[in-house]
């Protein structure tokens, strides 16, 4: 059991996002939400020069 | 109805042609996983969604994504609108510039044109919510690809501003998904 709901089977659950620290309008912008808890970046692959390196 | 500002959500600018690129980025304009089809899919939904919040949700989600097609449509022009046609054979581009020359049209990156088979409006909010959960998930992957496939800073700056978009609807549309099952819950218990 999470939080308030008794979990049923067969169906999906998603957290409820709480409103707090946000970044400011220009950081939002430039990150792409104004949220720290739902920043989540990729860490690009396949970017190696050479075939064996990682 | 809608309102237009006339500048986009996040800036583009490219300083070099590069077709190889535009024609891989193109299928985020008009290919299954696209911004055109998100922006469709979800302003179609929305009429059959069961509460006020979904429908909300989903005309701002749909409203964001024709901003984010424009962003892509801004991106493939600059990177073909100055290529010179011999850089255009080599990226494999002849085919598109047979039929559009530098236009925009909405194909996918083999150049396979749109189509609304791409999309589903289920008329069952819960199976609608799922599918455009699933369609948050494939652009975010869609843009790592394309990330992985840039060699434009640049470009990868502003793939990487919608990237960080998908990430975030995908939690919105789950919010949406959990009160619309609360919803259709209590509306079978009273």
């Amino acid at each position: 059991m999470i939080g308030p709901y008794k979990m049923r089977l067969a169906r999906a659950y998603i957290p409820f996002q709480r409103y707090g620290q946000v970044w400011s309008p220009a950081e939002g912008l430039r990150r792409g939400t104004i949220f720290p808890e739902l920043f989540s970046p990729y860490i690009p692959r396949d970017k190696g020069s050479c075939g064996t390196c990682q | 109805m809608w309102i237009y500002e006339k500048k986009l959500q996040y800036p583009v600018r490219v300083c070099r042609p590069n077709p190889r690129l535009a024609k891989e980025i193109i299928t985020q304009y008009g290919g299954p996983d696209g911004e055109l089809s998100a922006s469709l899919r979800y302003l179609t939904q929305r009429y059959t969604m069961p509460t006020g919040q979904a429908i909300a949700t989903l005309t701002d989600i749909g409203t964001e994504e024709l901003a984010h097609m424009e962003i892509v449509a801004a991106l493939v022009y600059q990177l073909v609108k100055d290529a010179p046609l011999h850089e255009i054979k080599e990226a494999g581009l002849s085919s598109y510039y047979a039929d559009h020359d530098r236009a925009l049209y909405f194909v996918n990156a083999s150049g396979v044109p749109w189509t609304a088979a791409y999309i589903q409006s289920k008329g069952d909010p819960i199976a609608d919510l799922h599918e455009n959960m699933a369609a948050e998930e494939k652009a975010r992957a869609t843009y790592e690809w394309l990330i992985n496939l840039s060699d434009d800073p640049d470009v990868t700056d502003v793939l990487k501003f919608l990237r960080q978009r998908e990430v975030v609807h995908f939690q919105r549309f789950g919010e949406t998904l959990m009160r619309v099952q609360d919803y259709l819950q209590c509306k079978k218990v009273y």
